[in-house]
């Protein structure tokens, strides 16, 4: 089972670890990403996030069938948030369930790496006393 | 021929747009429509070799000849996550 998202709104923990749950998985592993309060010295008040919303759908998809050919897992959900996330709130999360952990350790941490350098999302994040586009820095 | 063009995040403030449409007579190629957007933008031109290139959704060549009806889209490294 796969399920991608993108969306604006929080995303519900609780309602996620109950979509298409499977008796035959014996671990859930949860991947969060957060806003943090500092980044490079600076403090950080919140994080807008800009998402080429077709491709990034695409490439999620592709990324998560990528995992799945590659690893024995089960189910394995992906949600992206875009728009304003403000300090702590969750950005992305990643849901991989399988028989057995090392799957599950496996294909999370392709998931996130693959995320982070082809699926078209960028940061800006905004501090008390401006703001940066975080791919300005390569 | 008909290119939609896109634009996103650092390229889109620099460039001032988010989307635009080019009509060409004659077939284009990715890294030529490019080289239309960099002249006189010297901040465009500072980071052409950073720039990322999708058409139609997949990334693609800068040498990729464009056709008809093609989106092309033009963005800076991404930071998602």
């Amino acid at each position: 089972m796969k399920l991608v998202l993108t969306q604006k709104e929080k995303i519900d923990l609780n309602s996620v670890l109950n979509t298409d749950v499977s008796h035959s998985d014996g671990s859930d592993l949860i991947f969060i990403g957060k806003v943090r309060d500092t980044s490079r010295g600076k403090k950080v008040t919140y994080i807008d996030y800009e998402i080429y919303n077709e491709m990034a759908v695409k490439e999620l998809n592709r990324i998560a069938d990528e995992a799945s050919a590659n690893h024995e897992t089960g189910r394995i959900v992906i949600i992206h948030r875009y728009g304003r996330v403000t300090l702590g709130e969750t950005s992305i999360l990643i849901l991989v369930s399988s028989p057995h952990r090392d799957s599950s350790y496996q294909a999370s941490r392709y998931i996130i790496d693959e995320i982070k350098k082809r699926v078209p999302i960028w940061k800006k994040e905004f501090y008390e006393d401006g703001s940066e586009w975080i791919s300005d820095r390569s | 021929m008909r290119i939609k063009i896109k634009v996103f995040a650092s390229i889109r403030d620099i460039c001032g747009f988010s989307e635009k449409e080019l009509i060409v007579s004659d077939s284009i190629r990715v890294n030529e429509v490019i080289d239309l957007f960099i002249k006189g933008n010297q901040e465009l031109s500072d980071k052409k070799d950073n720039l990322l290139i999708a058409v139609n959704e997949e990334y693609c060549r800068m040498d990729r000849t464009l056709e008809d009806g093609d989106t092309l889209a033009i963005f800076p490294p991404v930071s998602g996550g």
